[in-house]
């Protein structure tokens, strides 16, 4: 399957499913042979869950399940705030 | 060093819009996204059109901003609709600092957008872009011009 990818206010990528490397350990729910997942689908472009959410039909997904949409838009997060960090995990 | 920093072209009504939200926000941080006409250059120039307000869905909005991805997408599409590109965004330090603090820094994932802060105490509005350069980031200062 190609994969359509919107990334807002920057490019859109054409990503074929099949180039993509399924199940690696970060992959959340992906085991080798089987679909991508959304987060391995953002390694294809450089991006991660961190920086990021992935909508489908205008909805947020998981980023470890499986690609199941032909047509994804990923969004940069938009938060900050005065204070210094306390839990740097977050 | 470049000779000529970035700007940021505010008409004067949109600035005191925003000053008026922070005022009547507070004590928790408010925030929106800028649409306009945007120049990634570095010493780009580029010009608020209109502003989207959005809420802040942060878990401790005293201290943090977030805009929740769907709110997002929406006012993105009402800007595009609007033949606008996404300038940048905005949001309040209801007790300062009046510049990006460290928090600001870690978060911050548009490249060469721009964020302006509104600082109420110290009162003072300013603006920097979010530079990237590997895996390494920086806010750089630019000008901020009212219109």
């Amino acid at each position: 399957m190609r994969v359509t990818v919107d990334v807002k206010g920057e490019e859109t990528h054409e990503i074929d499913l099949e180039t993509v490397s399924a199940g690696s350990p970060n992959g959340g729910a992906g085991t080798g042979g089987s679909t991508p997942t959304y987060q391995e689908l953002l390694a294809e472009i450089d991006l991660s869950p961190h920086e990021v959410s992935v909508l489908v039909d205008g909805r947020p997904v998981p980023e470890d399940q499986p690609v199941e949409s032909d047509h994804v838009t990923v969004l940069r997060l938009i938060k900050g705030g005065s204070k210094p960090p306390i839990d740097r995990n977050r | 060093m470049t000779s000529s920093p970035p700007e940021l072209v505010v008409p004067t009504a949109i600035r005191d819009r925003i000053l008026e939200r922070a005022r009547e926000g507070q004590p928790e941080e408010i925030c929106g996204i800028f649409g306009g006409e945007y120049d990634p250059a570095p010493d780009g120039r580029s010009r608020v059109r209109s502003q989207y307000p959005a809420e802040n869905v942060a878990e401790t909005p005293r201290t943090r901003y977030r805009i929740d991805p769907e709110a997002q997408l929406e006012l993105f599409e009402e800007l595009e609709d609007r033949g606008e590109e996404i300038v940048g965004f905005y949001h309040s330090h209801p007790r300062g600092p009046p510049r990006p603090s460290a928090t600001d820094e870690a978060q911050a994932t548009w490249p060469d957008r721009s964020y302006l802060i509104v600082s109420l105490e110290p009162l003072e509005v300013g603006s920097w872009r979010w530079r990237e350069r590997g895996n390494e980031g920086r806010f750089e200062r630019e000008r901020l011009v009212l219109d």
